[in-house]
């Protein structure tokens, strides 16, 4: 049974950019348009692997992680922070938030597969 | 980083400020020595210092009129920029946040696109693989085996054709008996009718005693020439029977040897057609392979392109940044209006604030190069894949 990955981007054409590179690799694809967005769509669902922008109205996406990490469902689930914010400080940020991995936009499919591949939950 | 400076306005209006001042100190010095002058040559001057007096009086008011003015220049000014901030600025916001949603929608919808072309690339290639080359294999393997199914049964045929042809052969050999019988029959009546001569010339010989054995004899020849005769007849017929029997061997031979032709020319037929089946199966099997690959080759361009289409994501983010900065300024130049309005001093706007502002909003490394930079140039120098590589595992 195919892996679900929730993407969670302000940008609709970003999302699409992921989803199309998931699902060429054979995973199912969930949407969120921001970090309120996807919080509610994470409920009642199985998701291996979260990715989420940084920046984005609504919630942002340390907020997001700092959420998830509440939900019991969830407090195990990957979340890799994507985004085009290089700063150090928002870097550590996400990553005492609960992040596990930081990767810069713009990004490269296969890499983003090979980050995908290294961290889903079986 | 460049520091702000006092806008011209502001610059005019010290100016024009301390001309007036200038202007005053000297007619105050006019009126002063003009009472000097009183005192030292007495009425005779009092009439001039008059007229200075009155001079002094006309200067004042022109003085405060120009005050009036400038004054009145400088609110005129404040008021035209806060008229650029209330109008002309959300005009210029609203036209690049335009742009940024249009843009947006516009690579959205592209990007669906693409996605879609994936998966049609996708469902083709898979559908290939499974219809094509397995089902062209089977297909193949299959009619091979229909095929030799019938050569087989021909070959049956032709070996119970080749069992029947030895049977009639077989009877043939009975027949040749037949006739050999047939004819011992006939001889075997022929000595009887030379027994029976014999018997009734012994019979002759006997006399009267010998006419009852002559009776005999009679009907012993009669008897022998009627199995001569029938071993005749036997004989003829016997041979109709072997005529027969030799047309039913030729015929099933010539059958047998126009099967036997004919299961050959059946056997390469088949295996023509089976050859010409398997140069097709291969060719459309070479075929599936280069669309296969070639399908292989468009989904890796498409997905190589989705590195590019992230410049929108960029340049969408920058545009944000600098229509946020713009709709700050509006309140800054209200806030400088205001000032002189309620105090009449003129406030300079504060460039560093808005510029502190939009580096504090920055979120790409470009964007701060290019803020460091002071220039458009380097927007162009930083590379769209800007951060490629670029992971951190926590």
């Amino acid at each position: 049974m195919a892996k679900t990955i929730m993407i969670v981007d302000d940008s609709a054409s970003l999302r699409q950019v992921v989803g199309i590179s998931l699902r060429s690799a054979g995973y199912d694809v969930l949407e969120g348009a921001d970090g309120a967005d996807a919080l509610k769509k994470l409920t009642g669902q199985k998701v291996h692997l979260i990715i989420s922008d940084v920046n984005m109205p609504n919630m942002d996406g340390i907020s997001l992680v700092k959420e998830i990490k509440k939900l019991p469902a969830y407090k195990f689930t990957p979340i890799v922070m994507l985004t085009t914010e290089s700063a150090d400080a928002k870097k550590s940020e996400g990553q005492a938030a609960g992040a596990k991995a930081w990767m810069l936009k713009p990004f490269n499919p296969p890499q983003l597969l090979a980050v995908v591949q290294k961290l889903v939950l079986p | 980083m460049s520091s702000p400076s006092n806008p011209p306005s502001s610059t005019t209006a010290h100016a024009f400020a301390a001309r007036l001042q200038r202007w005053e100190s000297t007619a105050f010095a006019c009126v002063a020595g003009g009472a000097a002058c009183t005192a030292s040559l007495g009425a005779a001057t009092a009439v001039a210092a008059a007229v200075l007096v009155v001079a002094g009086v006309v200067l004042d008011r022109m003085r405060r009129a120009r005050d009036a003015r400038a004054a009145a220049a400088c609110a005129a000014f404040l008021a035209s920029t806060d008229r650029v901030g209330h109008d002309v600025l959300p005009v210029w916001a609203a036209h690049i946040e335009s742009s940024r949603e249009q843009m947006e929608s516009a690579v959205a919808a592209l990007t669906q696109r693409f996605g879609g072309i994936v998966a049609r690339l996708d469902q083709t290639t898979r559908a290939a693989s499974q219809d094509g080359e397995q089902g062209l294999a089977t297909a193949f393997a299959h009619s091979r085996q229909e095929l030799q199914a019938i050569l087989d049964s021909l070959k049956e045929a032709m070996a119970s054709n080749e069992a029947m042809n030895a049977e009639v052969q077989n009877l043939g050999r009975f027949a040749a008996e037949l006739q050999q019988m047939a004819a011992e029959v006939a001889d075997i009546a022929q000595q009887t009718n030379l027994l029976a001569i014999n018997a009734a010339i012994e019979a002759a010989h006997a006399g009267a005693e010998g006419r009852g054995f002559g009776v005999l004899a009679q009907e012993v020849r009669k008897l022998s020439a009627l199995s001569g005769a029938t071993g005749q007849r036997m004989a003829d017929k016997v041979a109709v029977i072997g005529e027969a029997i030799r047309a039913a061997r030729d015929a099933a031979q010539a059958s047998a040897r126009r099967e036997a032709a004919s299961a050959l020319a059946s056997e390469e037929t088949i295996n023509g057609v089976l050859e010409r089946l398997r140069g097709v199966t291969e060719s459309i099997e070479a075929s599936a392979t280069v669309l296969k690959q070639e399908n292989a080759g468009i989904q890796v361009e498409i997905v190589e392109s989705l590195v590019q289409l992230q410049f929108q994501d960029r340049v969408s983010q920058r545009m944000a940044h600098v229509r946020h900065n713009i709709g700050r300024l509006p309140e800054l130049l209200a806030r400088s209006r205001r000032c002189f309005d309620e105090s009449g001093t003129l406030a300079p706007v504060d460039a560093q604030e808005l510029l502190d502002e939009l580096e504090g909003s920055y979120a790409m490394a470009d964007e701060r190069v290019t803020h460091a930079e002071q220039g458009a140039v380097v927007a162009d120098a930083a590379p769209a894949d800007a951060g490629l590589e670029e992971v951190t595992f926590f």
